[in-house]
């Protein structure tokens, strides 16, 4: 996969994707919280074909039906305060990850890490919301988890590697 | 002092005013907020308490576009990485030298062409050097051009020439505004601030945990506060080590640019940089007095042209190094052009220093002309490239 990431100081995030069928995409995440997808011309790189600006909450819908995720957070009135630095991600567990077999309770998730597990998506659709701590992980379940960019980082350390 | 308010509301009115129209024709609101502080102040006409003078709220106004400054570099400072800027590779190291070197040189030139003393000329280098940094983010978002593959370059490139202006701006304001003579104590005076600078940004590294431990605070009046605390400190206690206040508040936004709560202090500072940086340029306008414009007219021109000439040649260089198409590297030159805040924060050390008032007329004309030749040049650079291909086309014909 060529996926670049870029930073535009004064402006925000540029992330570059070209596709394997060919396509040159470029989502431009704004400092401002607002998102800009970009399709290019596949031959001349700064020829734009079109683009879409999305806000923040439709960024956050469209990237669930990207990513395939029925479940959709119901976020608070009050975003800002409610997410003040949170950031909540997807993560599919691969087979190889060494937590599979491991309870949630077993990996000390929360006290290790700082990070929460909101919800587990088996393959066949079905939900656990906010698993408990006897939950054991299987491979290809997607988890939504919730914490701080650094707290994530670590949760999938621990999540690869069955501890940190 | 009763219609202090009521005056502060008027200039916010006409501001508020200007800016709507700008949005209106799709332009760069910057030159619009001078244009318009020039058509007020000291001549302006006046009935009852409709008094577009500004007399009572003139130091106020003056003020809050002095906080607009800090603001502007501040927010600036949270957005700049050092470390980003070294790994960006050599295009823009290469092409960002070159660019300072081509436009710096042009600052020489024009001083020595139209015989100004070394002081004025130095001050005149930093006019032509800084790229307004809020004009070309502006402009790119604006354009849609945040996708295309040289916007990465502009920025990088815009980023080392705000190095490079913070640099000499601390220089320059040992070497006019300490009021020292002798060469020696002018030296001593620039190494203080430099030095100041240094040990400030390494210092501000190692302790960054504590003031991160020190903002882990809920409530955002605290939080926001503490910021405040910092900006105002760190900018004013530079001032007494001649480092312009402007600097002081870059440094602090490049130490808390590191900071784990950078997001946070970047939104809680946002609507205070867009609200007193619209009065910094405002208050710019109102200190210019039109009629002495006319003296600077063609020392103005030559620096446009000069400015011009050097970003092409510097955009040209950094777009070849990076292998993006002819075309994108036009853009790389157009975009860069736009003048702004940085040439105004330069010529304001001037006026403090007591220089020539030349260069507040000089600064005034090549800042209008730049800032709305910067982005009229970015918006048509796709059909430019296109008429000089074509000419190119047709000279090879004729040859052939």
């Amino acid at each position: 996969m060529d996926l670049r990431e870029s930073e535009l100081p004064g402006i925000g995030r540029k992330y570059s994707l070209r596709t394997r069928s060919g396509e040159q995409l470029v989502i431009v995440v704004h400092n401002d919280e607002r998102r800009d997808i970009f399709h290019m011309d596949a031959d001349e790189p700064d020829e734009m074909r079109s683009m879409v600006t999305l806000d923040d909450e439709e960024a956050r819908v469209v990237s669930a039906i990207l990513a395939g995720i029925t479940y959709k957070p119901k976020f608070l009135e009050n975003q800002e305060i409610a997410l003040d630095s949170l950031v909540i991600e997807w993560i599919r567990l691969e087979p190889l990850s060494k937590c599979v077999g491991k309870r949630i309770g077993e990996l000390d998730i929360r006290k290790t890490t700082g990070a929460t597990i909101l919800a587990v998506v088996e393959k066949d659709k079905t939900k656990h919301i906010n698993p408990g701590a006897e939950y054991v992980f299987t491979p290809g379940v997607t988890l939504v988890v919730a914490g701080e960019r650094i707290q994530l980082n670590q949760l999938k350390k621990l999540l690869l590697n069955g501890a940190l | 002092m009763e219609t202090l308010i009521f005056e502060v509301g008027m200039a916010l009115a006409l501001i508020t005013l200007t800016g709507l129209l700008s949005a209106k024709l799709r332009f760069s609101v910057i030159p619009f907020y001078i244009l318009i502080g020039m058509a007020v102040g000291p001549h302006a006409p006046h009935f009852w308490i409709i008094d577009l003078r500004f007399i009572e709220s003139s130091s106020f106004i003056e003020f809050m576009g002095r906080l607009g400054i800090l603001f502007l570099l501040f927010y600036l400072g949270l957005e700049f990485s050092v470390a980003r800027l070294l790994k960006s590779g050599k295009a823009i190291i290469v092409g960002g030298s070159f660019y300072v070197a081509l436009n710096f040189i042009s600052g020489l030139l024009l001083g020595w062409i139209t015989d100004l003393p070394i002081k004025e000329t130095l001050v005149v280098c930093g006019i032509m050097t800084s790229s307004s940094t809020a004009i070309v983010a502006k402009v790119l978002v604006d354009l849609k051009r945040t996708a295309n593959p040289e916007t990465e370059i502009i920025m990088g490139m815009i980023m080392f020439d705000d190095l490079f202006i913070a640099v000499h701006i601390s220089i320059l304001t040992g070497l006019i505004l300490s009021g020292a003579s002798s060469f020696w104590s002018v030296l001593l005076i620039s190494l203080t601030a430099l030095a100041f600078i240094v040990v400030f940004l390494f210092v501000g590294r190692k302790i960054i945990k504590y003031i991160d431990f020190a903002l882990n605070i809920k409530s955002s009046e605290l939080f926001l506060l503490m910021i405040m605390t910092l900006l105002f400190l760190v900018a004013g206690f530079s001032e007494t080590l001649h480092v312009a206040e402007a600097i002081g508040a870059l440094m602090i936004g490049l130490v808390l640019g590191e900071s784990r709560h950078v997001k946070r202090i970047e939104q809680q500072v946002l609507p205070f940089r867009d609200f007193f940086g619209a009065l910094f340029f405002f208050s710019f306008g109102l200190t210019i007095e039109p009629a002495s414009l006319g003296g600077a007219v063609g020392m103005t021109l030559i620096a446009v042209l000069l400015t011009l000439v050097g970003n092409l040649g510097a955009g040209m260089l950094a777009g070849r190094i990076s292998g993006i198409s002819p075309k994108a590297s036009l853009n790389v030159g157009f975009t860069l052009v736009s003048r702004g805040e940085f040439s105004i924060i330069m010529a304001n050390i001037g006026k403090a220093g007591g220089l020539m008032a030349s260069i507040q007329s000089f600064a005034v004309l090549y800042v209008l002309i730049l800032a709305v030749l910067g982005p009229l040049l970015t918006k048509e650079s796709k059909w430019i490239y296109q008429s000089y291909e074509q000419l190119r086309k047709r000279l090879r014909r004729s040859r052939g």
